[in-house]
């Protein structure tokens, strides 16, 4: 994608510290995004509450329908923990291409660093060594009450620093993800709306295809030349906002700068100004596109022009 | 009159025209995605699994040419986002897990552990020096014995029991199929697999805590051998030993060797980048260590059972002979056929 998006992204504030590329193998590069520590620990809570209470439902089944031999029932008890414990992250990541219970509530999901398929030994990989790094410092933890010796406090001190390594690169990768080449990225669905350009706003309403084509304000090629692909995207962005007091307010306040940069003196009422910058944008879209397809897209208002 | 491009009632602008016509194929790809969020992929139907990649290939081309005609940032974003979401559908699995697993007892198991066999080696020098110091430790001082041994897996034996108390240990009644089975064959099997992973998830630490996992277990077997054989019972602890030991001293022996071959990843990556060897190699060593926790839930099951059942010294032997012998032919004869990429 091109530069002006991730301009786009960093005024609002997004996301471009985390944006990774990726190729495709029919050379498409894609862009993902490395989940945020915050996503991967809420995803990380929500699978461990529910081994827990498997674990516990299972415990209550085995005392009560073996109550004559506890032992019996305690150790069927002890072996489908020990299963649930260990083969939870494997079986879903496995069926569910890389995501668990967990992992789809936040919109994650384990893909392969290198851009190949997401093979079995890779997710067996980034899961047998949670065992080292999860289960082992809880452990430890709850060993490392008062008497603790200075043996087990130096090991804890070890371990953690296994266990917080996402922490300390900027990948956000487990010690499992570096033995299995693996990385968990956000991948949030997207739904596609309908093109700005494609509606217009009439009478408080919107109005769609045919019916939106015929634009109530006009200008002219030099009023279309100041802006470059950048702005446009920017005015996209505020147009697309939701409904409220404070996009109002920021329109207006777009609408006036734009209209003075652009030496427009028409009359524009109120509550026309959603029309007519719906209106400048659809016009100013057709003339950067054309010249797109020139090869001289203006990138933004200072005039850098990219040639392809 | 010559309108300027906006004043035209039809439509100008390319990237429009261009998602009114591409439009109708993302919804059905988006639909299909869906249908693969909420079954899984085998659940398509055949008309849809062979739409899937013509989708794919269509979103893909859409991408491109998006980047290269249109402004309109959403739609850029949103095909991304699609083609994405294609991307690891149409590139990921087919299978479903329990095919996959076959697989992987069919030919991704002995294939790793046929390269993992140096490292396989490796450990099994630690361990066999481990043994060997445990056995000249307690042969040097006696008193050593109960620091070294963890409590829970001595029990009551040690170099103070008599050798008729020893000989019961071994040759015990058979206490019935749920307490062996079940219960025995459980704690002892959830034990091993948690030193199987620890060996193979410190490997992690440049191998050196596996080494001394199993510098430390080969001296605690050292140690309890060396106590029998100073109650004339050698020959018969190490039978009692070798029925289901075949299969577990191999098992950590492989996880250990696996997070050895991790260890050399990290150390040595040779001609790969650090990272990138790593996880070639972590793959692999994840395979092996994998299979290990599964053939000591087997080691489980037959020291909790058959041990007991068994119960004379000739005949555990011949039982650990077998046993070695089954292991040794499917790690060097199993999945030397088909190719190598699709376990």
């Amino acid at each position: 994608m091109s530069v002006t998006t991730d301009r786009v992204e960093e005024l609002f504030g997004g996301e471009v510290k985390r944006q990774r590329l990726l190729v495709s193998p029919e050379g498409v590069p894609l862009h993902i995004v490395v989940a945020a520590t915050g996503d991967r620990l809420i995803a990380v809570m929500i699978d461990m509450m529910i081994i827990f209470a498997v674990s516990l439902v299972l415990a209550f089944a085995g005392v009560l329908l073996f109550q004559s031999e506890h032992s019996i029932g305690y150790t069927l008890m002890a072996f489908f923990s020990f299963i649930v414990q260990n083969f939870y992250f494997i079986y879903f990541e496995l069926a569910w291409q890389g995501r668990t219970p967990g992992k789809k509530h936040a919109n994650l999901r384990v893909i392969n660093r290198t851009g190949g398929e997401l093979t079995p030994g890779a997710i067996v990989a980034r899961n047998l060594t949670r065992q080292v790094e999860m289960f082992l410092p809880i452990g430890l933890w709850l060993s490392l009450a008062p008497g603790g010796s200075l043996a087990t406090a130096c090991l804890f001190g070890w371990v953690a620093l296994i266990g917080s390594l996402p922490l300390w690169n900027r990948d956000g990768l487990r010690a499992g993800d570096l033995i299995g080449g693996t990385q968990v990225i956000a991948m949030p669905k997207r739904v596609l709306l309908s093109d700005l350009a494609d509606r217009r706003w009439s009478g408080g309403r919107f109005l769609y295809g045919a019916e939106a084509q015929v634009p109530a304000y006009r200008f002219t090629p030099a009023q279309l030349s100041i802006y470059g692909a950048f702005e446009l995207q920017v005015l996209e962005e505020f147009l697309r906002r939701p409904d409220s007091v404070t996009t109002e307010r920021g329109l207006q306040e777009v609408y006036k700068r734009i209209r003075r940069k652009i030496g427009y003196d028409g009359d524009v009422p109120d509550a026309d100004i959603r029309r007519w910058l719906t209106d400048f944008y659809t016009a100013e879209r057709e003339e950067l596109e054309r010249n797109k397809l020139y090869g001289t897209l203006r990138e933004d208002k200072t005039g850098a022009v990219r040639k392809p | 009159m010559t309108a300027t491009p906006n004043e035209r009632d039809g439509l100008a602008l390319r990237s429009l025209l261009f998602r009114r016509g591409r439009e109708r194929g993302w919804r059905r790809l988006e639909e299909i995605l869906r249908k693969v969020d909420e079954y899984g992929s085998v659940n398509l139907t055949a008309a849809e699994a062979a739409e899937l990649p013509l989708l794919y290939r269509s979103v893909m081309s859409s991408l491109s040419v998006a980047r290269a005609i249109a402004l309109d940032r959403h739609l850029l974003l949103y095909l991304e986002n699609l083609a994405l979401r294609a991307y690891l559908v149409v590139y990921g699995p087919r299978a479903t897990v329990w095919e996959r697993l076959a697989g992987f007892f069919q030919r991704g198991f002995p294939r790793a552990v046929r390269e993992v066999r140096w490292h396989l080696l490796a450990a099994t020098v630690a361990l066999a020096a481990g043994i060997v110091a445990g056995y000249v430790l307690i042969g040097h001082d006696a008193a050593y014995y109960n620091p070294l041994m963890p409590s829970e897996l001595a029990g009551d034996r040690g170099p103070d029991s008599s050798a008729e108390s020893l000989r019961e240990a071994i040759f015990q009644d058979y206490p019935g199929f749920t307490q062996t089975f079940i219960v025995f064959a459980n704690s002892l099997f959830r034990h091993n697999a948690t030193v199987a992973l620890m060996a193979f998830g410190l490997g992690f630490m440049f191998g050196l805590p596996t080494v001394f996992l199993l510098l430390y277990n080969g001296m605690i077997v050292g140690a309890i051998v060396r106590v029998h054989v100073d109650k004339g019972l050698g020959v018969d602890f190490v039978g009692w030993l070798s029925i289901h030991g075949v299969t577990e001293l191999l098992a950590v022996l492989l996880a250990s060797a696996a997070g050895l071959a991790v260890a050399q990843g990290i150390l040595f990556p040779g001609r790969l980048p650090r990272l990138e060897g790593l996880a070639v190699k972590g793959r692999m060593a994840a395979g092996v260590a994998a299979g290990a926790v599964l053939m000591l839930f087997v080691a489980g099951i037959i020291e909790g059972g058959f041990r007991q059942l068994i119960a004379n010294t000739p005949g555990r032997y011949a039982f650990a002979a077998l046993t070695g012998a089954l292991w040794l032919a499917y790690f060097t004869l199993a999945g030397r056929r088909g190719n190598v990429s699709d376990d």
